[in-house]
């Protein structure tokens, strides 16, 4: 561990990945204690202040209805990087499973698994991510759903590649000689081999996940509102442009910020792990 | 010969270099889509602005003050029921075809026939052509407002339709072309993108030469695109539905704002048939603690200019039975409160469906400010933004319609009748101005009473009665009396939306192309 973090400290660019990384997600985690104006996460409203330029009091401005920009981007974290773990978390192991069951034991259960696979993969993420939204109402779990529904294939087709060349390889060669089973060999020999890359594009794929979410927010489909949400308030924002151009730049830039950190994080952890391109 | 023919020649070029460039005029202009061309389907804004300009109708409302004045017709008689037109002799139709009386009869059987827009209007109409010039128009019921509803009778060229079409009221013939006396005719129509329009130069009426020569109606356009390209100059007249911060931009940067105002509000329409909405302590407990006030504050535009005015009651100030300008509604706590406790529900387990029209922005800030409001006494609500297109599809049955739908609904004639009727009859449910589903007996009865009165006092005790109703059993939070505010650039100049001497009591009417002076700037 330390030595992998000697190695990304090593690379200037991983090593802003990281810190972008961290303080991203301590934003999100302390948001409603660092935040100027936590109350406005919320159904609140404060004509009076609305619309107002980046000024001492609101850092980046105010929104149409007088929220505090700054403090709904630290809350709007929260959401993309619960949306982004959640993702994952859910989309990792199945296709992990999927892919090694495919790559390693083959034969017609390989043909079914992986032609699945490609009728997922022949569809736009986006717009399967859209279809399902169409049908499901527009909640922060059906977004995760629509969300997952396009991300597995994805490692499913990576892991699929890894298992089916270890399985010709003489470890795995060995171990069936000495007696093990199928099971031990898929989870117990192959999968450690398959976790680097596995890692390296979660890593990356967290800012993709983040970027899709945005995208769904920002035609409506995503989280509603009141809870900030990045795609949306760069949606609402996008309209009163070029004169409240705070709407729309700080919550873009937010987006760019996670994005960024997110790959070259995930670049820097490929060095480190040896992951091939 | 040779040398004439070369002398013809230079003194034709010497001509045309002397003679002063008369560039063509093009006004360009936006509305939300669909722009609807056939006149018997106009409902909304964009479709008035175009059936307005390539068509004309009997009667024209008079500017800067009430009544209507003939237009298509020379003249008219009244005797009980049955209205007698004398017609114009002299006006022609686009395609050339005289305008007699059998096209007005037309007209009137092709609106009943399919049955869309404000086809409604003239239900129990019957139309009779007397001779070339007179046509009676005969009532079933007794309907005071009518003559006011022929602004909504546009007058078809019969002979036009049916040499174009094959089928009897010519449907997709008109979708896309026009077929009006009006005084710019189509010259191309795509109704998500623009319809464009020239002058025509043989209306009845005399038309200024400073009248744009050619009009580009776009539909769809984003605000930020509004609001560059009026900025480089590439555009004239913005759509009422801006947001208010990219108006006052435009008018900070120097463009003028134009006004219509007086006939119709912005309401919040309550589901009276969905829990806990169907009780009516918790409808007046939700019109008391929603703040007017701040409503009022976010629709202004500058110290002069404003979106609207404060409700008085259920009717706009100005109509009958509208209350005074002094009865101004305010967010009132401590009757919120006060009803809240003799409201069957729990305001804790009410969760209301708040929706706004994905296409007008500002609803999206009114439904903030209303969740807001209802925070304050412990309701909380959930917020919706539903696309046109959607909504309309909702409520058509109460089941699916959300507790409050947010919208601006205009009296389509300048009537009050034709604002109040469609919303609260309860005849007329589900449609996209009625999501109350209103049911109430006292409110049918005035309704009906403002229909048939003769006199205008009766009319004024009929709506007055029926406001006092209205705000008793609170079917809607009447949000504010609208006002619509257009940016335009000073290449225009539009008396009838500037002057109030020149003012049309009716929506879309200001947008009367030939009425409108380009300045050359």
């Amino acid at each position: 561990m330390i030595r992998t973090l000697r190695i990304l400290a090593a690379n200037p660019l991983s090593l802003l990945g990281l810190i972008l990384v961290c303080l991203i997600t301590l934003a999100a985690i302390f948001a409603p204690w660092i935040a100027p104006f936590p109350t406005h996460n919320g159904a609140v409203v404060d004509f009076l202040n609305n619309n107002r330029a980046p000024s001492a009091r609101n850092w980046m401005g105010t929104d149409l209805v007088g929220r505090d920009i700054f403090s709904r981007i630290l809350f709007a974290y929260q959401i993309s990087l619960t949306l982004g773990v959640v993702v994952l978390a859910i989309a990792v192991p199945i296709g992990t499973m999927i892919g090694l069951l495919a790559g390693y034991i083959g034969g017609w259960l390989e043909m079914i698994l992986m032609r699945i696979v490609d009728v997922f993969l022949s569809i736009p993420p986006l717009v399967l991510a859209i279809a399902m939204m169409g049908v499901l109402e527009p909640t922060l779990t059906n977004a995760m759903l629509a969300v997952t529904a396009m991300w597995w294939p994805w490692y499913a087709r990576l892991v699929y590649s890894i298992a089916r060349g270890e399985r010709e390889e003489g470890y795995v060669l060995a171990a069936e000689v000495i007696g093990a089973g199928a099971g031990h060999i898929a989870f117990r020999e192959i999968l450690p081999n398959c976790l680097p890359a596995i890692i390296t594009k979660m890593t990356l794929d967290m800012g993709f996940v983040i970027i899709i979410a945005s995208s769904l927010s920002f035609l409506g489909l995503g989280v509603q509102p009141p809870t900030a949400d990045l795609g949306s308030m760069v949606a609402e924002g996008a309209r009163y442009l070029p004169d409240s151009w705070w709407l729309t730049v700080f919550p873009g830039l937010a987006i760019l910020v996670a994005v960024f950190g997110f790959n070259l994080l995930g670049d820097g952890l490929r060095d480190v792990l040896g992951v091939d391109e | 010969m040779m040398k004439n023919k070369a002398l013809i020649t230079a003194l034709c070029a010497a001509t045309a270099l002397a003679s002063p460039a008369f560039a063509e005029t093009v006004l360009r202009l936006d509305e939300v889509a669909v722009g609807e061309l056939d006149p018997a389907k106009a409902s909304d804004y964009a479709d008035s602005i175009l059936m307005f300009n390539v068509y004309d109708t009997l009667v024209l409302p008079a500017q800067g003050g009430p009544g209507h004045t003939p237009h298509l017709a020379a003249g008219w008689e009244v005797d009980g029921s049955t209205y007698t037109f004398t017609l114009r002799d002299d006006v022609m139709f686009q395609s050339g075809n005289k305008m007699t009386a059998a096209d007005v009869v037309y007209s009137v059987e092709r609106m009943q026939a399919l049955g869309a827009g404000l086809s409604y209007l003239f239900a129990g109409v019957k139309a009779a052509a007397v001779d070339d010039t007179t046509v009676t128009l005969t009532l079933e019921t007794p309907y005071a407002p009518f003559i006011a509803s022929l602004v909504r009778l546009p007058i078809v060229d019969m002979a036009h339709v049916k040499a174009n079409s094959d089928s009897e009221w010519g449907e997709e013939f008109l979708s896309a072309n026009g077929a009006g006396t009006g005084a710019y005719s189509v010259t191309s129509h795509n109704p998500q993108e623009e319809t464009v329009m020239a002058k025509s130069d043989s209306y009845f009426l005399n038309v200024a030469d400073v009248a744009p020569d050619t009009v580009r109606l776009r539909y769809g356009l984003e605000p930020a695109t509004v609001r560059t390209l009026v900025a480089q100059g590439e555009h004239d007249i913005a759509s009422q539905w801006l947001p208010p911060e990219v108006v006052q931009a435009l008018a900070k940067d120097g463009a003028q704002l134009l006004t219509e105002s007086g006939t119709g509000g912005f309401y919040f329409k309550m589901n009276t048939q969905k829990a806990p909405l169907d009780n009516v302590n918790c409808r007046l407990a939700l019109s008391a603690v929603f703040d007017y006030g701040t409503a009022i504050q976010m629709i202004a535009i500058n110290d002069d200019v404003s979106g609207g005015s404060p409700a008085t009651g259920a009717i706009p100030v100005g109509m009958f039975g509208a209350n005074g300008a002094d009865m101004a509604q305010a967010q009132d706590l401590d009757a919120a409160k006060a009803y809240l406790a003799d409201c069957p529900y729990d305001p804790a387990e009410m969760n209301l469906e708040i929706s706004w029209i994905a296409e007008v922005p500002l609803e999206e800030r009114f439904a903030l400010l209303m969740q807001s409001n209802f925070n304050e006494v412990g309701i909380s609500s959930s917020i919706t933004k539903l696309p046109w297109a959607l909504f309309a599809e909702q409520v058509s049955n109460a089941e699916s319609t959300p507790h409050i739908s947010q919208l601006f609904v205009n009296a389509v004639t300048g009537d009050p009748d034709t604002l109040l009727y469609g919303m609260y009859h309860s005849s007329t449910p589900g449609t996209w101005q009625s999501p109350e589903y209103l049911n109430d007996a006292e409110v049918d009865a005035a309704l009906d009473a403002g229909r048939t009165a003769t006199s205008d006092a009766e009319r004024e005790a009929a709506y007055s009665a029926l406001n006092a109703r209205l705000m008793a059993v609170a079917p809607t939070i009447y949000g504010f009396d609208r006002q619509s505010v257009f940016a335009a650039s000073n290449r225009v100049k539009v008396p009838a939306l500037s002057d109030p001497a020149m003012a049309f009591g009716l929506d879309g009417m200001g947008f009367s192309f030939r009425l409108m002076e380009m300045t050359g700037e």
